[in-house]
């Protein structure tokens, strides 16, 4: 059985096959995070978003299984899509002058190993800022709002998103494909989806630099 | 077109970038020629050919390119012209592709196919026997299926029918392992899973098949598919990444549930 599976993820289909479940479970995870954030433009003073992750918090042990269970998808993720970009260069030894478009690539497909390198730096930068930082004084929403209104900060976190956007434009539609899901009639279905997913993701995520240069928590809506 | 006074009037003057390599383990580059008086109506390849005469006059050695029918149904031809395979048209070998589609004056880069699974033989000349080794590894038939059918004897659904069909005017020519950035085989493999498995004599070893030559395409040494679909876009017979989605699924059920006629206990 092990030898079985084994064979199967040595396969550059099975390789393609667990890189577009983990992408799949990321997306997931990408659209609770960002819905969880929304609360921070509950009110001005950050007390609903505060208490959103001090519920995380509370979840204690089960917390922590879902960072361990994070920490392996994006590992294996990241891991599989260096791995294959490696081979994927192995494959061409010799370049060509210049290979020009034949009509089908986009900007997003031909740069997933690019945005997906500047998402991991991101990431590091992120867990470092949000999740290793001490805030139990000062509570994250003030963190957070800190990071945001800071000019580096903002920019680090707004060039990110339009990484990510870029990413999952390509992503969503890819993954089906390499699944193997694909027909006509639900294709084109997928990959509207798929782009409207990417720009509401990162156009959510990218919301919050702004809207906390703009406002400094002070949200005319509150 | 008469005449031939006017310096315009009498066809295309190039300039042309052409990869040169004695050998396998030679280093190659370009090499530039110019070339006086093209008419448009050749295809590329005979202006390949009149290169070639010019060559001959001068003492030097001819450009090697693999060609054979010349009329788009052999798959032997192919090279990668100003990084497009089989150059700028769709649907096209190089061997339909016209000069009428370039200009006066133009500079044209002439490249092989390049990847780790095609080896340059010499100049444009590359060695495809990897995809022979592939389909030595299933694509075919293995057994008897016995003297034609009587007509609706063995129903084929239409629909199946049309898409092995499509997937059967594949020739091999490997431009889509040539115009995929990752060199990735894909989209001829899902053709000969597509163009075999969806027909009922080649339903019951499907599943065999696409283990094996999966295997085969992996130790070839092709790239991983990224889904960047530029296969399709230079497909002369426009094999569509559909095939590419099939033989995915099929790969990843055959892992799943083909039973080995030989496994281990316990294995």
């Amino acid at each position: 059985m092990i030898s079985r599976f084994g064979a199967f993820l040595r396969s550059s289909i099975g390789k393609k096959a667990l890189m577009a479940v983990t992408g799949l479970l990321l997306i997931g995870f990408l659209i609770v995070h960002v819905v969880g954030n929304l609360t921070l433009y509950a009110d001005g003073d950050g007390t609903q978003f505060n208490a959103y992750a001090a519920k995380l918090e509370a979840l204690g042990p089960l917390k922590v299984l879902a960072e361990v269970g994070l920490t392996v998808l994006f590992l294996a993720h990241i891991a599989l899509g260096l791995r294959t970009a490696l081979e994927n260069r192995e494959a061409r030894p010799e370049r060509y002058k210049d290979l020009a478009p034949k009509g089908r690539r986009t900007m997003a497909s031909m740069t997933m190993v690019v945005t997906g390198a500047v998402l991991l730096v991101f990431l590091v930068i992120h867990v470092i800022d949000f999740r290793l930082a001490d805030f139990s004084k000062v509570g994250l929403a003030k963190l957070v709002m800190e990071r945001l209104t800071s000019p580096l900060g903002a920019g680090i976190y707004l060039v990110s998103m339009a990484f990510l956007g870029s990413h999952l434009w390509h992503a969503f539609q890819s993954l089906f494909q390499t699944l193997g899901l694909r027909h006509p009639s639900y294709a084109p279905t997928i990959k509207w989806v798929g782009s409207a997913l990417a720009l509401a993701i990162a156009g959510l995520f990218a919301s919050f630099p702004v809207l906390c240069m703009m406002f400094e928590g002070q949200w005319p809506w509150s | 077109m008469s005449g031939g006074h006017d310096h315009h009037s009498g066809g295309l003057n190039l300039t042309l970038h052409v990869w040169r390599q004695k050998d396998a383990q030679a280093e190659g580059r370009f090499e530039t020629y110019a070339l006086q008086g093209i008419s448009e109506h050749c295809s590329f390849l005979e202006m390949l050919d009149q290169l070639n005469e010019q060559l001959l006059r001068e003492g030097r050695d001819p450009v090697a390119f693999d060609h054979d029918c010349r009329e788009g149904i052999c798959g032997s031809c192919g090279v990668v012209i100003n990084g497009q395979a089989h150059g700028p048209d769709r649907e096209t070998a190089t061997c339909q592709l016209h000069m009428r589609r370039f200009h006066d004056g133009d500079t044209i880069y002439v490249e092989p196919f390049r990847a780790k699974a095609f080896p340059i033989q010499r100049d444009l000349v590359v060695d495809r026997s990897a995809f022979d080794r592939i389909v030595s590894k299933g694509g075919f038939v293995s057994v008897n299926t016995g003297a034609p059918q009587d007509a609706n004897g063995l129903p084929v659904p239409k629909e199946n029918a049309d898409l092995a069909m499509d997937a059967a005017s594949c020739i091999g020519c490997g431009a889509c392992v040539a115009a995929c950035p990752n060199a990735a085989a894909m989209l001829f493999v899902g053709a000969k899973i597509s163009h075999l498995g969806l027909l009922p004599q080649g339903a019951p070893e499907r599943r065999r098949r696409v283990l094996a030559m999966v295997e085969q395409m992996d130790r070839d040494g092709f790239g991983n598919c990224g889904n960047i679909y530029e296969c399709e876009a230079a497909c002369p017979k426009s094999i569509s990444v559909e095939n590419i989605a099939r033989l995915n699924r099929e790969y990843i059920v055959a892992s799943a549930c083909e039973r080995p006629a030989v496994e281990r206990i316990g294995d």
